[in-house]
């Protein structure tokens, strides 16, 4: 694995960035996938188990967790002959199963998603044939298999974030920190399963992991503008689904003779789900970095629940609900804002511990 | 790199390649019909499993005697006497000759209701399925899917526990 000794001087591509590449490109080939699956359903609707959008799905985690792979078995047999393992892939090693496999903790997560992806995808096989090939995004299978993704996604945001010294490793972690933060924003639809007569558990749930997110990010990160960074990263993957899942679940239609369904609004489902107002609150966040976390975590939370119903009427009409329900829903998110900014400061500092460089001596 | 790159490409075409012949969606197969009477409008439910269970989902088709051309109408669910759903008849996406609803399930059992209004050369009218009986849900109770389904997120609070014990700083 140490090239540095024989490879010629015109090599340019830094140590670890290669893996890391796919394991992030994996997780965007998984976020494509979903948004278009989202629309596909909407818009066109017959499914089986080998349409395009579940084939990205599938080679989202195909390619993130063969990337992880290989390098847990080169580390493992670079750990086995002593050479020297470079932290900047992937993080310290740690032992699997005893010593048996020395894996980089980030590739350790990403892989681990990843195998999850493959055990749920039989537990979802199992649950169609027992209810129907139902095409709702909320069934229990359906989150495990999210979560699965959002696991290898969070291993993505680890293995960018101990090369956080390095340009790629400063726009690693923000694309991927983007990437996990609009996928939560689907997971967060797994809190319908929660009663929700009092307040809306799914504005809550997106309040929190937006909030987390932010502050992981740009915590671990630890510059300012890395909260920004993340809301427009964020906001360029609303745009540009915006206008291609309508388009991509259309063509496809097209290309194999279906058609559209009769009164289909044409409005992209995942990424109406991703809060508008998210950039405002990444300036928030930067603007009030000097007070405590739970501030700005506070005022982000409420705004978001506050913008939920807005976003709502702007895209599909309708009356602006300002009831009692809403204002606890608000109430609510604030609360788990400034809770989700303490803790998303917290996961950048644990994601600093990751890094080989100066500042820490274990992890 | 290159390699790679065409490793990867030639994965990708296989990928897709074995995929366009397994695209053969199901056709809809009625296994069950109801006649509902919505004014001058004779209506056919058909079902494509029956009994109707909780939360399985099956196709349900909306037949007007003489066909839906030059008529359109809405469907209503009603739950007990709780209204859950208010759409505009569409076409079911693999039988475009009627309306219906693909793949869908109800999502609690007991008793519903499917009302009709229909809008057509013979004027509007309205017409009811009454006593539409939903038996409990197949398979495992939902605690359990749920907690089977929830394992990688206790998996992560687990490892990001450990890693909090681990980098606190003294």
């Amino acid at each position: 694995m140490d090239i540095t000794a024989v490879a010629p001087a015109t090599r340019t591509v830094p140590r670890g960035l290669v893996p890391a590449g796919f394991v992030l490109g994996g997780t965007l080939i998984s976020l494509i996938g979903l948004t278009w699956d989202i629309q596909w359903h909407s818009d066109v609707g017959p499914d089986t188990f080998f349409t395009l959008p579940h084939l990205f799905l599938y080679a989202g985690s195909a390619f993130s967790g063969l990337a992880s792979l290989v390098v847990v078995l080169m580390t493992t047999a670079n750990a086995k002959r002593d050479k020297d393992v470079d932290p900047i892939v992937g993080g310290r090693a740690v032992g699997v199963f005893g010593r048996t496999f020395a894996a980089p903790v980030g590739y350790l997560i990403s892989g681990t998603g990843a195998a999850l992806f493959l055990v749920y995808g039989l537990w979802d096989q199992w649950w169609h044939g027992l209810y129907g090939f139902d095409a709702v995004i909320d069934s229990p299978p359906h989150i495990g298999l999210l979560l699965s993704i959002s696991i290898t996604m969070v291993g993505a945001v680890m293995v960018f974030a101990v090369a956080r010294d390095q340009r790629w490793g400063t726009y690693g972690v923000i694309i991927a920190a983007a990437a996990l933060l609009v996928f939560s924003m689907v997971t967060s639809l797994g809190l319908r399963a929660v009663p929700g007569a009092l307040f809306n558990p799914v504005s809550v749930g997106t309040a929190f992991f937006s909030v987390m997110i932010l502050f992981m990010a740009a915590h671990a990160l630890s510059r300012r503008g890395g909260a920004f960074a993340v809301g427009v990263a964020v906001a360029v993957l609303q745009a540009v689904f915006w206008w291609f899942s309508p388009w991509a679940a259309e063509v496809y239609a097209n290309a194999i003779g279906l058609p559209l369904r009769d009164y289909t609004d044409g409005i992209p489902g995942m990424p109406n789900m991703i809060p508008m107002c998210l950039v405002l609150v990444a300036v928030v966040v930067e603007l009030l970095h000097k007070v405590p976390a739970w501030i700005p975590g506070a005022v982000g939370g409420a705004m978001i629940a506050v913008c939920a119903p807005l976003q709502r009427v702007l895209t599909y009409g309708g009356p602006f609900p300002i009831n009692a329900r809403y204002l606890t829903t608000i109430v609510l998110a604030a609360a788990f804002g400034a809770l989700a900014a303490v803790l998303g400061r917290r996961f950048g500092h644990m994601l600093r511990h990751l890094a080989p460089a100066k500042e820490n001596s274990h992890a | 790199m290159r390699k790679t790159l065409l490793g990867l490409l030639g994965t990708l075409a296989l990928l897709l390649g074995v995929a366009t012949p397994a695209l053969a969606f199901e056709p809809v197969n009625v296994v069950h019909t109801e006649k509902v009477q919505a004014g001058p409008y004779d209506l056919t439910v058909g079902f494509s499993t029956w009994p109707v269970k909780a939360m399985q989902s099956l196709d349900f088709t909306f037949v007007p005697e003489d066909g839906i051309d030059g008529k359109k109408g809405t469907l209503t669910l009603l739950y007990g006497q709780e209204e859950m759903d208010d759409s505009p008849l569409a076409r079911h996406p693999r039988k475009r000759e009627v309306w219906g609803l693909d793949i869908y399930a109800l999502p609690e059992p007991g008793t519903w209701t499917l009302k009709f209004d229909v809008d057509g050369p013979a004027g509007r009218a309205s017409g009811e399925l009454k006593n539409l009986q939903v038996m409990e849900q197949p398979g495992p109770p939902m605690g359990l899917s749920w907690a089977i389904s929830t394992i990688p997120l206790f998996g992560l609070i687990t490892f990001i526990v450990i890693a909090w014990r681990r980098t606190r700083t003294p």
